[in-house]
């Protein structure tokens, strides 16, 4: 089954992208997500200096999703900047370079360093619910805050295509999405995590040592796929569905709500490191089965009926 | 497996230490009154709430139950030894590959300080299978050569060392384990060692310094575990490629998620987890890991190479 798509210009031999922050530490895990047939793979995010990220526990599962709060740890963008070009260099499928910072100012230098790399897209992280007390709010909250950092990256990414990724914290996600487009992004990743909290109460106390965390995993798929839905009647640029995608069910799912492409974290937890071959398989049989000859054929095709 | 009890922990599970036992001046061990899951080699991610949460090899002592043994080495451990009998702590596991035993034969385990966690757990399974067990521990001092008596108890056949001589041999573990190994060559009168060292054509294989280093095992030792620090894995690793035996290491990355998704534990070039493909590695896998020996990665993802390879 062909389920090849063009992500803004960039070809893709199947749908499924590793989503930031999972595996995306070094080029070698890296090329263990290739070998399991990811279309493309996001390295995590990128920031101005090293950090070490929180204090464990940074992640675990709680039954209905995981939670994370590993807090943005990263090499810093010096050390980053190689590090993204060896990836590049020795992966044959596209990498997405992911990037955060605590200001506009800060995300444009990052975003510009990085381009050193060529990297065939920039994937602005605006939607990281972790890091409040070192960064503030987070852009992808606000319209504003969104056009004004995706206009200064616009402006030094030359051919580098400019990914915003969106939270569902937002009181209006779409509009969020729809100042990101008005400010030249090619792409929207919807979504990030959706905030959230868990006691135990046994040691009465939040169990993630930053207390809040980031939900994701099966838990937000309705949420995410809601945004996707609502995304792809306002906006014209292509939208990688993520949220709690676990089967190929569930990437045909985002792509027949407008999704181009689809992004998968904790899949990895759910199904294994192969995960990316069980849905590129799930989708090809439920193609097969279905009569779809293309994922084109199938994409928004749920606000048609 | 049926029933809650055997279930893998995900969300931490908060337990009251039951009893704490004070192995040494660096070492304690917290016992728990639960069946928690698990087999040698693996380990669990453990809460300090509000504080951190760390990874430490299982250990189900028959009689005791689950329990960790701890070395105090910087803030956690030191927060950990702090703790009295009846505070929580949470425990998320069991992760990570487990050790594979031989069916018969014996075994030689090398272990360099907390190392005996893992290993003293593989030594009792052993002992239950009826394979003989040489243990090559080495510690600073006498005190700490953990888990002796234990040992002694199951049968372990101990060849102790210190870096002081206080006990056993003065010097390296991994000295008195090439002696052993070198020291001792097959012999062809026991029967399994009879069959495996057989060449198809007839004849006995000449070369095989190491009684009844086959895969088949049998003869005087059949399989080789090391956990210690990787320095020392480093020379059990090339002692036991010298000579032939197979053998399995455990080797320990920063962890983070423990399940295999946050990529903080791949080691280099080949992208395995050493949470979900390790920790335990066998040695034909190892030869694929070009950084073990000479550096891991930091809480950041940023590599740092270990102190013998740094003018390298
Ligand atoms: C699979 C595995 C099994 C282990 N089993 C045991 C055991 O049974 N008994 C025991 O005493 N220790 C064990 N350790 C080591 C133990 O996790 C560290 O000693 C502990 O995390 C140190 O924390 P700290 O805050 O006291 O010291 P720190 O000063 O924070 O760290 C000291 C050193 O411990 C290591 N370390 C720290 N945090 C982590 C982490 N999150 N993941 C991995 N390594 C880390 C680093 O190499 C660091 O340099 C094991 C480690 C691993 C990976
Ligand atoms: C452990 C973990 C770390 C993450 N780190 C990042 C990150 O650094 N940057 C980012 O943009 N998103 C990060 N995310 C969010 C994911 O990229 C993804 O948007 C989210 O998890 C929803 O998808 P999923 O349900 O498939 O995991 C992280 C998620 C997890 C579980
Ligand atoms: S600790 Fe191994 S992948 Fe997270």
């Amino acid at each position: 089954m062909n389920l090849s798509t063009n992500l803004a210009g960039i070809p893709l031999k199947n749908p499924t992208i590793l989503a930031s922050g999972v595996m995306g530490v070094s080029t070698s895990s890296m090329k263990f997500v290739q070998e399991n047939r990811a279309g493309a793979v996001t390295c995590k995010s990128i920031g101005h200096e090293e950090r070490k990220g929180h204090h464990n526990p940074t992640v675990y599962s709680w039954g209905q999703g995981i939670t994370n709060a590993v807090g943005l740890s990263n090499v810093g963008v010096d050390d980053g900047t190689v590090l993204l070009k060896e990836m590049i260099d020795a992966l044959e499928i596209p990498v997405i370079s992911s990037c955060f910072a605590d200001t506009v100012d800060n995300l444009a230098r990052v975003a510009e360093k990085l381009m050193a790399s060529k990297p065939v897209a920039i994937e602005l992280n605006l939607s990281c619910p972790n890091t409040e007390n070192d960064f503030g709010l987070m852009f992808a909250l606000d319209p504003e805050a969104t056009t004004r950092a995706v206009s200064q990256v616009k402006k030094i990414a030359g051919n580098t295509k400019v990914f915003v990724k969106l939270t569902p914290d937002a009181s209006n996600i779409v509009d969020v999405g729809k100042a990101a487009e008005a400010a030249g992004a090619d792409a929207l990743t919807a979504t990030n995590t959706l905030s959230g909290m868990i006691i135990d109460i046994h040691t009465k106390r939040p169990i993630l040592t930053n207390k809040f965390g980031g939900l994701s995993g099966p838990a937000i798929k309705p949420v995410s796929v809601r945004a996707v839905w609502n995304l792809y009647n306002a906006v014209k640029i292509p939208i990688i569905g993520t949220g709690g995608i676990n089967t190929g069910e569930d990437a045909i799912e985002y792509i027949m709500a407008g999704a181009t492409a689809v992004g998968i974290g904790s899949g990895v937890y759910y199904r294994g490191i192969d995960v990316f071959k069980k849905i590129t398989d799930e989708m090809s049989a439920f193609m097969e089965k279905e009569g779809y000859k293309s994922i084109e054929e199938m994409r928004g095709i749920a606000h048609k009926s | 497996m049926t029933g809650t009890k055997h279930m893998k922990h995900d969300k931490p599970l908060a337990l009251p230490i039951k009893k704490i036992i004070t192995e040494s001046e660096r070492v304690k061990t917290f016992v728990f009154d639960y069946d928690f899951p698990g087999e040698p080699g693996q380990f669990v991610m453990c809460w300090i709430p509000g504080f951190d949460e760390k990874p430490f090899g299982i250990i189900k002592k028959d009689g005791f139950g689950f329990m960790i043994s701890v070395a105090a080495v910087g803030e956690s451990t030191k927060a950990l030894h702090m703790m009295e009998v009846g505070d929580m702590l949470g425990f998320r596991g069991p992760y990570g590959s487990t050790f594979n035993l031989p069916d018969f034969g014996s075994i030689a385990l090398v272990a360099g300080g907390y190392g005996m966690v893992p290993l003293s757990f593989l030594a009792q399974e052993a002992r239950k299978k009826d394979i003989d067990v040489h243990l090559f521990i080495g510690a600073r001092t006498k005190e700490e050569l953990l888990f002796k008596s234990w040992m002694e108890e199951i049968g372990v056949i101990i060849h102790p060392s210190t870096d002081d001589g206080s006990e056993g041999f003065k010097g390296f573990n991994v000295q008195v384990f090439e002696d052993f190994v070198t020291k001792h060559p097959p012999s062809f009168g026991h029967p399994h060692v009879e069959r495996a060292l057989r060449l198809p054509e007839g004849g006995p294989i000449k070369d095989l310094p190491f009684e009844g280093s086959t895969p088949q095992g049998g003869g005087m030792l059949s399989k080789a575990y090391t956990v210690g620090p990787e320095i020392m894995e480093m020379k059990v690793a090339e002692i036991c490629y010298a000579n032939n035996i197979p053998f399995e290491v455990s080797l320990e990355r920063y962890m983070k998620c423990g399940f295999g998704i946050c990529g903080q534990c791949c080691v280099d070039p080949v992208g395995w987890r050493m949470c979900v493909e390790g920790p335990v590695i066998d040695g034909e896998k190892l030869k694929q890991i070009s950084e073990f020996g000479k550096y891991h990665r930091t809480a950041s993802g940023k590599v740092e190479k270990y102190p013998w390879n740094k003018d390298k």
